[in-house]
């Protein structure tokens, strides 16, 4: 149906306008899911003794393969998570009687993605707190892709399928700055108000200090842009939308002169000033499938690169992968751009040359860091949310499916339990049969790592009993031999 | 001196390490062999060149699908021999490359590419033009199409666009030239028909105009035209008079040429099926084929029809506009899962570029198997490559590595259904027609 752009402008503005945007989102009120809903919880307390409200809540997830985010990959271990919190993490964990368990033998445990742009996920509006619809499609997508925390306008919020409770985890983290060459006096103008901002700064840290009983009044904020005094405190991250190389090179000289790290959104030509941003202690959000032809009248190296998130890693910037569109429009019909495939995006900055460890960073602590959370989510590590998901392979590989997703120690997404993947490799009811530890990623994997070296190192437990037909290729073709 | 020395040498390390050709990949560096007599080994005219890897994928239609450890012969821009190491033997005059650990495949077939020309075309003044020729608009070597090239993509059908239900012939091209003579693989490549959505222009004129009735009228004429040459060509008699509106319908009548349908819904499927191949029995292959149709692939099957289908990949529950089916109200639907569950076997994959970019051809094959397609016997793999060949009707020419065929042929990390392995070379007719180790990587 999309073909037709070509034909006239208008057409493609219609079908554009219309095709693929404003599906709305069905609301998917799917029972079933294993969280108590708010009522009943209600009706369970006043049923129940005054002790039970203050009951210890026990979650834990045993006999998984823990890819912790830390670089640290404890196999076939056990996590404990106490109201909410991960207590134990590691081997011979004791298991309160009245802990809830699910047995992960034979998959892998993830810490939850974080989505560093978003939009629909949580049903409702800007406002997360005041318009969540917990029941929604969008959210219900968001964690069978792995989501399990979303940046949305100005806040950092957790998918907590069927509860409305502590949803907010942070907000207004970023300061927008802009620092172009097309508004020279713009640039000047925020020199300036940093230069005042850097005083100011300085006024009230020495006034703080100063124990004197004479020390006066607090100084005066009168004419201060307090958002860039929080930059400069380092209580805020600084964030400039810029693609172009000339002002990627300005933002880190800015940067450097007064002492904060810039955010980049875009960084289109960061991997050719990779260096300055490295030093400037930058942290680039990047879309790796990002295409722009360079600019030819230019000598100078431009345009984008598939390899601009390997290149900025390798210069000591950090990584965080945005997704083509930050929205749900797979429900048009055209899946792997959007937000629900954070995993695929990243997966083309691993085509680029990022390593395996990079890429999760790029969609689960890295983001964190960007929005202050990164002690709460973003890796398996006791003492932090026990945000996680279970899968059936790689979080990487594009075949891969979130089987289980836990939000704050309670499980809000099965795969077999609701209607949209159910029937896609579904997942047996003896989790230990063999079918259920194949993963076709894995094996396609193993085989093509180019180093002749499997990428997934325990293929000795993903080994089953189907085999790609390309080995089957090379028994025949060995047969034949 | 020694100090200048110093500093060049770190400049150069430098330089390198900043360039996005530099240590691409663990593997060490492709060593494409030096030009003999001022002509690329294997390309036409010149010296034959091997290449020998560890992983070489044959894709053939319903044959081998892989040679592990084997050679590949290339002279003249055409594949000499291919096999496994200890059967081959390669002439001492031909030149070698060793590629590794790196596999080797056909390149990418797309049958659905509006990217390979300048957007000239107005196919949107008559609603049946089968004269016109996509070939007037082609640009070789655009930006966009060497894009698709540095993701494998080698041959395109480039086609007009789907607002008339017959907008008129698609050219079919090689994507790793310059020139247009060197390009073009077939002119004309396919004819483009058009049924429903698009054609309707629903918010606009002409709506639902009769257009069954349009196509079969339109297609009939032609015919009556190819049978009054082909009565003259068997009979003799008074020269028939050439008209360019109608000289398409000889070659689809010698099949020669498909038809490239625009198709999409049940019933408009079952249209095209019903009126282009049962009943005027011209030979077509299904485009898009989204939404709910993988539910009559079971008739497609029977028919032995090839289906190259996307860019809609799945079919998700939807409350939104594109109710017209209501086909998956419950669950998310692949398109290519559907159609194989229902016995399908000549499954492909298009990208409508530039709706999705042709270098991200290789996604939809992934997104497919995401979405349920059982991924055995290479069948993501084919999908790339000999399926939409043969959809258009050069499946003797590319979209395979088989002995006489062209030496179109990737040189990649892996499996290049998987998005994280890339193209580290490509040859087309026996010559590099893509280096990202010379020429930077581009994708």
């Amino acid at each position: 149906m999309k073909s037709s752009i070509f034909n006239t402008g208008l057409l493609a503005a219609l079908l554009l306008g219309l095709g693929l945007p404003a599906f709305a989102m069905a609301s998917a009120a799917t029972p079933g899911a294993s969280f108590v809903i708010e009522d009943e919880k209600e009706e369970a307390k006043d049923e129940e003794s005054d002790e039970d409200e203050d009951k210890t809540r026990w979650y834990a997830v045993v006999g998984g393969d823990f890819h912790t985010g830390t670089g640290a990959v404890l196999k076939n271990a056990t996590m404990l998570c106490k109201d909410g919190k991960i207590v134990e993490l590691g081997y011979d964990v004791w298991i309160p009687e009245d802990a809830e368990v699910l047995d992960a033998t034979g998959f892998r445990v993830y810490p939850g993605i974080v989505a560093i742009a978003s939009t629909g996920l949580f049903g409702g509006g800007s406002d997360v707190t005041n318009t969540v619809d917990p029941y929604s499609q969008g959210m219900l997508l968001g964690l069978a892709s792995g989501i399990t925390s979303a940046v949305q306008g100005s806040e950092i919020a957790k998918l907590k399928r069927g509860s409305i409770d502590d949803l907010v985890m942070g907000s207004n983290f970023f300061q927008t700055m802009r620092y172009r060459s097309s508004t020279p006096s713009g640039k000047q103008e925020l020199r300036q108000k940093l230069d005042e901002a850097a005083a100011y700064l300085r006024t009230l840290r020495a006034w703080r200090a100063d124990r004197s009983k004479d020390k006066g009044k607090e100084p005066k904020a009168t004419g201060i842009d307090m958002g860039l005094v929080a930059v400069l405190a380092g209580e805020k991250r600084a964030i400039f939308r810029e693609d172009n190389r000339a002002g990627l090179l300005d933002i880190a000289n800015l940067c450097m002169r007064y002492g904060f790290r810039p955010v980049i959104q875009g960084g289109r030509e960061a991997w050719t000033v990779a260096d300055e941003l490295g030093r400037a202690g930058a942290t680039v959000i990047l879309t790796p499938r990002d295409r722009r032809a360079k600019d030819q009248s230019l000598i100078r190296e431009g345009g984008t690169s598939i390899e601009n998130a390997k290149i900025l890693h390798a210069s000591g910037v950090q990584v965080a992968v945005r997704s083509m569109s930050t929205g749900n429009n797979s429900m048009g019909g055209i899946a792997g751009r959007d937000v629900i495939h954070l995993p695929i995006s990243a997966s083309f900055a691993m085509r680029g040359g990022l390593s395996e460890q990079a890429a999760l960073d790029s969609i689960t602590i890295v983001p964190a860091r960007l929005a202050g959370v990164d002690h709460r989510i973003g890796t398996l590590e006791v003492g932090k949310d026990a945000d996680c998901v279970i899968t059936d392979g790689n979080i990487l590989n594009y075949a891969t499916f979130v089987q289980w997703a836990i939000v704050d120690g309670a499980m809000v997404y099965d795969k077999q339990a609701e209607m949209y993947y159910a029937h896609i490799r579904p997942r047996p009811d003896d989790q230990l049969a063999p079918e259920a530890r194949v993963d076709a990623g894995e094996e396609v994997e193993e085989m093509t790592g180019i180093d002749g070296e499997p990428i997934v190192k325990d293929a000795e437990e993903g080994e089953g009993d189907e085999t790609p037909k390309e080995e089957e290729g090379e028994k025949e073709k060995s047969k034949e031999d | 001196m020694k100090h200048t020395l110093k500093a060049a040498v770190a400049l150069l390390a430098l330089v390198a390490w900043q360039s996005p050709l530099a240590a691409q990949s663990t593997s060490p560096a492709l060593q494409v062999p030096e030009k003999v007599g001022g002509v690329e080994p294997g390309a036409v005219g010149g010296v034959g060149l091997a290449l020998i890897s560890k992983k070489i994928v044959l894709a053939e239609y319903q044959g081998r699908d892989v040679i592990n450890n084997g050679v590949i012969l290339v002279k003249d821009g055409i594949i000499q021999a291919v096999g496994a190491s200890k059967d081959i033997v390669i002439p001492a005059e031909y030149e070698v490359m060793d590629v590794g650990n790196r596999w080797i495949m056909p390149g990418l077939v797309e049958m659905h590419n509006h990217v390979a020309g300048r957007f000239g075309l107005n196919d949107m003044v008559y609603l049946a033009n089968p004269g016109l020729r996509a070939s007037a608009d082609v640009e070789p070597g655009n930006h966009l199409t060497k894009m698709g090239l540095a993701g494998g993509v080698t041959s395109v059908l480039y086609i007009p666009g789907s607002g008339t239900n017959v907008g008129g012939q698609g050219v079919l091209l090689r994507t790793g030239f310059d020139t247009y003579e060197r390009c073009e693989i077939r002119n004309p490549g396919s004819l483009k028909l058009a049924q429903a959505g698009n054609p309707e222009r629903w918010l606009m004129r002409p709506g639902r105009t009769l257009m069954n009735y349009n196509t079969r009228a339109t297609f009939k004429k032609g015919i009556a035209y190819a049978k009054t040459w082909e009565a003259f060509e068997k009979d003799g008699g008074v020269k028939p008079r050439v008209n360019p509106q109608w000289e398409i319908f000889r070659h689809l009548r010698k099949r020669e040429v498909h038809i490239s349908t625009h198709t999409q819904m049940y019933q408009v499927v079952m249209m095209t099926i019903t009126l282009v191949h049962d009943e005027l029995g011209l030979p077509f292959f299904i485009d898009h084929g989204t939404f709910d149709t993988w539910r009559l692939a079971g008739e497609a099957e029977k028919r032995e029809i090839f289906g190259v289908l996307g860019p809609r990949n799945v079919d998700p529950p939807n409350q939104g506009m594109i109710r017209w089916t209501g086909s998956s109200p419950e669950r998310m639907q692949g398109v290519a899962a559907g159609y194989q569950d229902q016995g399908f076997t000549r499954i492909g994959f298009n990208t409508d570029s530039p709706v999705i970019p042709q270098e991200e051809l290789q996604l939809q094959a992934a997104i497919a198997v995401r979405y349920g397609l059982r991924d055995k016997e290479m069948v993501s793999l084919r999908g790339l490559t000999i399926i939409p060949a043969m959809a258009g009707g050069i499946g003797d020419r590319v979209g395979s590595l088989e002995v006489g065929k062209d030496a179109d042929i990737l040189i990649t990390t892996g499996s290049i259904t998987n998005p994280q392995h890339s193209v580290d070379m490509v040859i087309q007719l026996g010559e590099v027609v893509y280096n990202p180790q010379e020429e930077g990587r581009r994708w």
